[in-house]
């Protein structure tokens, strides 16, 4: 079954040409062609996964063909396939199908439909390629195709000039990090001398890579993971993308894609694991977004957005426990985080759909004009909250006691975060379901959604209900994803029981403040946001992290302008310009002397034969008389020489 | 009376031909003028025989041919000056200036 994991990208690719070529002459306009391919891949990872659990896989598998060869190193295209590449094959083909299918219903209609189709196969190709290459090269090829993917599928409603702008922004900032990408790929490649995922990871474990170089193209490729799974400081383009159709937040913005930064760490950790240096970036960097997210989602009102700021704040999670050296935590965490988080974003589009609008503040009261979308969205909010038995509990707390056992100060971080996510959750869930409605006529106009987009929800519920404990139970999960290199470092031994209670507690007790708050004192949260004003201002505007990116955008305009001013005024006017102005001054010069010296001494010798003519001719009179008297008096001249002599 | 006179009054008659000539306007005036200093020659030879060669009438011989050639050259001469005074209308030798340079 191995030897034939390669077709799913293949398909999938395929899939994406014959919808967008073919579509409109298959059922459904081609999102049959791409339901039946995503549930085939789902068939097989299913299959994979259940089998990689019961021990019935021979892992880690590996399998390539030479493509080309340069110098002396050979580049192949190839499958590696280990547990981590299962943990991840799973999370993509599920969540894939289920948007695929909930497409259905919220793309329906929509005049490119078929392209959206096309798209999200091509995405999903470029995932599953991502996931299971043997090769680093067609990992960051497939790495920079999600990229593309992304950007198209957030400008997918490109009329918007404000979904036109996102993709923009998601596009150039995730790009920003995938220079760094490169420049570490390279550096990686110089250290370990190939692309090769396994012989790399081989070199890393036996501590044959130069652990400065190494440490060094390690954090140069996390820059690619800053960008890519958004985390701070360029976490601001993840927001802006939920401009995209809420399925592709779903699947991309949420569940695979933003993951791949964390894949990626989790792909060359031993790599990591050779560097403290390196480690620590991940984990602090992690620890900072997950916190300053949490934080920007407390005040936002737009449904989705809060999401974003979670789904950040998630993914730092995920950091925070690679570089805490809770490889299983972070994966764990993914994992899970992808069931519910894939659930929140498809509610909230399932909201959207009815309600025709993002803002919180235009809704309330939905719960019994949608009930299933309610008590999915309520699982989901649940989940990620951290509240036991669901999903987010068990990995949640793996992470906090990850991070307890590297350092106190990254489990307060992650703590707090923890809080404020319990407690933004708390409120988003308040105030688009609960309370009265405040917007009547969006409240009438809402009802509940058709099956092909509610059947995922709850297919999705029952995932993020039991993941957590399912994959926790007898450490399923970690027999399957596990990391059997050194640490770096020693961790601290802590009580798992103890971090479990705390979090619980941090969970509920935040949470149900919340609740509180936002159903029965809304008054108190608005008098809050009034007094800390400029706290409120400075969440709202992400910690003015766009002002100064913006910052640097301007600086390179204006140095554009200034070259362009120096290029123009200065290169031109007096370089190109001044030379152009000294050769005609040379050339003047160059004339003056060709008229007055050159030509004047030509011309002096036909003048001055002219004016001897002039003169000779005078002798010439033409009288008769007048040579016989030159003759006369030259021969008395020469009589008188000749008698005087 | 010895040579010298007779050169003497050949010369005279020689430089008063160069004067008409050099000074006559009229070109039948030059014409005449040439004629004195072809006559300044033929006193010459006359003289010359006469001293040095008495008995030999060489120099009266010359002085033939001369008195011959000057009468040949007159009609010569005044052929091409009535020429001239067809073309031109003038005798005065200033208007005859077509080789002037």
């Amino acid at each position: 079954m191995l030897e034939y994991v390669y077709i799913l990208p293949l398909l999938c690719f395929a899939a994406a040409g014959l919808i967008l070529a073919f579509g409109k002459w298959f059922p459904g306009k081609g999102a049959s062609i791409g339901i039946a391919v995503a549930g085939f891949n789902f068939a097989v990872a299913a299959t994979l996964f259940f089998k990689a659990l019961g021990g019935g896989l021979q892992l880690p598998y590996e399998h390539s063909i030479p493509w080309f060869s340069f110098g002396e190193h050979l580049a192949t295209l190839g499958v590696y396939v280990d547990g981590l590449t299962i943990a991840m094959l799973i999370v993509v083909t599920t969540v894939s199908l289920l948007v695929h299918i909930y497409s259905l219903g919220y793309m329906h209609g929509d005049p490119r439909f078929k392209r959206f189709y096309s798209y999200l196969s091509l995405f999903t190709a470029s995932m599953l390629g991502l996931t299971i290459t043997s090769s680093m090269m067609v990992f960051f090829m497939c790495w920079e195709l999600v990229g593309v993917c992304s950007y198209l599928l957030i400008g997918f409603w490109f009329e918007k000039p404000s979904a036109a702008y996102a993709g923009k922004k998601a596009f150039i900032t995730t790009k920003l990090g995938d220079l760094g990408f490169l420049v570490g790929l390279l550096a990686l490649f110089y250290c370990a001398g190939t692309f090769e995922i396994s012989k790399i990871l081989e070199l890393a474990h036996a501590n044959a890579l130069p652990i400065a170089a190494a440490g060094g193209a390690a954090i140069l490729l996390f820059f690619g993971a800053v960008g890519k799974s958004a985390q701070f400081p360029l976490l601001i383009w993840l927001p802006d993308a939920m401009e995209g159709p809420s399925p592709v937040s779903a699947l991309i913005h949420a569940a695979t894609m933003v993951a791949a930064g964390v894949y990626m760490v989790a792909r060359l950790y031993a790599v990591y694991a050779l560097s403290p240096a390196a480690m620590n970036v991940v984990a602090w960097t992690g620890a900072i977004t997950a916190f300053t997210a949490a934080s920007m989602a407390l005040t936002c009102f737009d449904l989705k957005r809060v999401l974003a700021f979670s789904t950040v704040s998630q993914l730092g999670y995920m950091m925070l426990a690679l570089g805490a050296g809770s490889f299983t935590a972070g994966m764990f965490h993914l994992t899970t985080h992808a069931y519910f988080k894939a659930l929140l974003f498809l509610a909230a589009g399932s909201v959207l759909h009815a309600v025709h609008s993002n803002d919180m503040r235009e809704m309330g009261g939905l719960r019994h004009k949608m009930p299933i979308t309610y008590v999915t969205f309520l699982i989901g909010t649940l989940a990620l909250a951290g509240i036991p038995p669901f999903a987010g509990f068990f990995s949640k707390d793996e992470v906090l006691a990850g991070a307890l056992a590297r350092n106190p100060y990254l489990f307060l971080l992650g703590a707090v975060a923890a809080a404020m996510t319990a407690f933004y959750m708390a409120r988003a869930f308040i105030m688009t379901f609960h309370g009265k409605p405040r917007d009547a006529h969006k409240h009438d106009h809402a009802h509940e959604n058709p099956a092909t987009m509610t059947v995922p929800l709850m297919f999705l519920s029952v995932l993020a209900l039991i993941s957590g404990w399912a994959l926790a139970h007898g450490e399923l999960f970690e027999h399957l994803v596990n990391f059997e290199g050194a640490l770096p470092f020693e961790l601290h031994h802590v009580s798992h029981g103890t971090v479990a209670l705390v979090s619980t507690i941090v969970a509920v007790v935040s949470m149900g403040s919340g609740l509180w708050l936002y159903r029965f004192k809304p008054e108190i949260p608005a008098a809050l946001r009034e007094k800390f004003s400029f706290f409120v201002d400075m969440l709202e505007k992400r910690y003015w992290l766009d002002a100064f990116f913006l910052m640097w955008v301007d600086i390179g305009d204006w140095f554009s302008r200034f070259l362009f001013v120096f290029d123009f005024e200065f290169l031109d006017q007096m370089a190109i310009d001044g030379w152009a102005w000294l050769t005609l001054k040379l050339g003047a010069v160059q004339g003056w002397i060709d008229t007055y010296i050159v030509d004047a001494t030509v011309d002096m010798f036909g003048t001055v034969s002219l004016a001897g003519g002039r003169l000779a001719r005078t002798v010439q009179t033409g009288f008769v008389q007048n040579y016989l008297l030159f003759v006369a008096v030259a021969v008395s001249i020469f009589a008188a020489i000749a008698f005087s002599g | 009376m010895t040579l010298y006179h007779y050169l003497a009054l050949s010369g005279l008659l020689f430089a008063s031909g160069v004067f008409g000539v050099l000074t006559r306007r009229n070109i039948i005036g030059i014409l005449m003028s040439i004629e004195l200093m072809l006559n300044s020659a033929n006193i010459n030879f006359a003289a010359f025989n006469s001293y040095l060669y008495p008995d030999r009438p060489l120099g009266q011989v010359a002085v033939i041919f001369i008195i011959t050639l000057a009468a040949a050259e007159v009609v010569v001469g005044l052929a091409l000056v009535m020429a001239i005074y067809k073309n031109l209308k003038s005798v005065y030798a200033e208007d005859y200036n077509i080789l002037k340079g």
